[in-house]
């Protein structure tokens, strides 16, 4: 675009243009740092969750996990493990994006918030592919391929980006202030995994640990994936303003603590 | 054109927050090459951020006409895992400008052969030091800032600089901070001093340099 023509417009889209190429020369910038220069490195980036659900559903088969009628023990762990790990690694890359790219920050128009997104975008979209490509192949496998609600699996998908990178945003801006947030993070995001519905659908639990379990919102989106999935499977217990509630919480206070952040770091 | 309105700017140290600069008021002209000289620590590498816009001042308005460069002669927005190509691509794409011309033009300044398509880390700081400044004179941008340039690079590299600037001048403003007497007159027309009162204007650098005290230096 010529910057004759950008200056006719009108000063919000001239923002949002400027942003946008910024974000985009991060996200193509992340993906080679991230994979490496190889082409292979793309494919490490598919080929490790997908190893990761093997090695879950070989667990699930040798222990012979009777699972809700209608549901095959691997969809259930890759409807289970791939909105999890995006969660949690949209977290984890989010919140140390400004860490590793601080350099950046040498160019005026890069900003934290924009290292944030372009790290958040990659995550989506390779776990987006992740799963799509695996329940391609799992298709293929067992000659049958049924999505009960493409949308509901979409928006889980979605919302298991967003409450990630919000929540991560959090953590990266109050690392800013204190090492000791990054030390904490870990410990604190590591038991979400046993408790997020990587295991179980929410209503084979018993009602009291159903109840208590709820308040995590990361079970609701593995909760909404398989319920967009299964055609067999409805869950009564998904509730979506709940989730919603905390990615906008978790979005104010990242992008308030974000403004503050913006003034506070100094280059080397 | 280039304006600050009373930019002020102080830094957390663990002894208090230490004041850099204070109501700083001044105007930079169109198509004009200013020099900055300052004590170390004057706050000279902090202006030119604050210009440049990569660092926010506490209070005050910096009011920019046109594109302004970043600091040239730090090149410190590198990453050292990519290749001198792949960050040029970067860099050209944040600033919306032609990818491939831009990478190009910067490889035929910078003359440093297949270490362009090498990481930078196995780069020296000469090298670095190219790419950045070639980088910089393919994208055009309409005002330069330059911080200690012609510090680095060997004396074949510092006539290009010198020459890539006059071709520039014309066209573009130039903003250098140096301590060399001797580099601010071969490429300022004004000179400014930066001290605790503030940023004073010479109309020519050799006003400037005694004003500031300085005798010619050797190098």
């Amino acid at each position: 675009m010529s910057s004759a023509s950008r200056l006719t417009m009108p000063t919000f889209v001239r923002g949002l243009v400027a942003q946008g190429q910024v974000v985009h020369a991060l996200v193509l910038r992340e993906t080679r740092t991230r994979f490496g220069a190889h082409q292979l490195g793309y494919l490490w980036a598919v080929l490790e969750p997908v190893l990761l659900i093997l090695t879950f559903y070989i667990l699930f088969v040798v222990a012979n996990r009777q699972l809700l009628p209608g549901m095959d023990a691997m969809s259930f762990v890759a409807t289970g493990v791939i909105p999890y790990n995006l969660f949690a690694n949209s977290l984890n890359r989010v919140s140390q994006s400004i860490a590793g790219n601080r350099a950046l920050l040498f160019y005026p128009q890069v900003r934290p918030i924009d290292l944030a997104i372009a790290r958040s975008l990659l995550e989506v979209a390779t776990y987006c592919a992740v799963f799509v490509v695996l329940m391609t192949g799992h298709g293929l496998y067992t000659q049958s391929f049924e999505i009960d609600s493409a949308l509901k699996t979409a928006v889980g998908f979605m919302l298991a980006g967003v409450l990630g990178s919000t929540a991560g945003l959090v953590f990266c801006t109050l690392g800013q202030f204190s090492n000791a947030v990054d030390r904490i993070r870990g410990p604190m995001i590591r038991p979400l995994f046993w408790i997020s519905g990587i295991f179980f659908a929410v209503s084979e639990l018993p009602a009291g640990a159903r109840d208590v379990m709820l308040y995590n919102p990361v079970l609701h989106v593995t909760e909404l994936v398989r319920s967009g999935w299964y055609p067999s499977y409805e869950s009564q217990y998904v509730d979506l303003s709940y989730v919603m509630g905390w990615c906008l919480v978790l979005a104010f206070v990242g992008l308030s603590l974000e403004r503050v952040v913006r003034r506070r770091i100094e280059l080397s | 054109m280039i304006e600050l309105r009373n930019i002020t700017k102080s830094y957390r140290t663990p002894f208090g927050p230490k004041v850099v600069l204070s109501d700083l008021s001044v105007v930079f002209p169109s198509l004009q090459s200013v020099g900055i000289i300052g004590v170390n620590g004057a706050g000279k590498s902090t202006l030119l951020r604050i210009i440049g816009g990569a660092l926010q001042p506490d209070s005050g308005s910096v009011v920019r006409d046109g594109s302004i460069s970043w600091p040239i002669g730090f090149a410190g927005g590198f990453n050292g895992t990519l290749t001198g190509e792949e960050n040029c691509r970067f860099v050209a794409r944040i600033y919306g400008q032609e990818v491939d011309r831009v990478v190009e033009e910067t490889r035929a300044f910078a003359e440093i052969g297949n270490y362009f398509f090498m990481s930078v880390r196995t780069y020296s700081s000469g090298m670095r030091a190219r790419v950045a400044f070639g980088l910089s004179m393919a994208i055009n941008f309409d005002a330069y800032l330059v911080d200690e340039v012609t510090a680095v690079g060997d004396r074949d590299f510092k006539k290009k600089c010198h020459a890539a600037f006059q071709e520039r001048q014309e066209r573009s403003s130039l903003i250098m901070v140096s301590h060399s007497i001797d580099t601010l007159k071969r490429f300022c027309q004004k000179c400014a001093v930066l001290d605790t009162s503030g940023l004073t204007i010479y109309d020519s650098v050799a006003e400037a340099a005694s004003a500031y005290g300085e005798t010619e230096d050797e190098s």
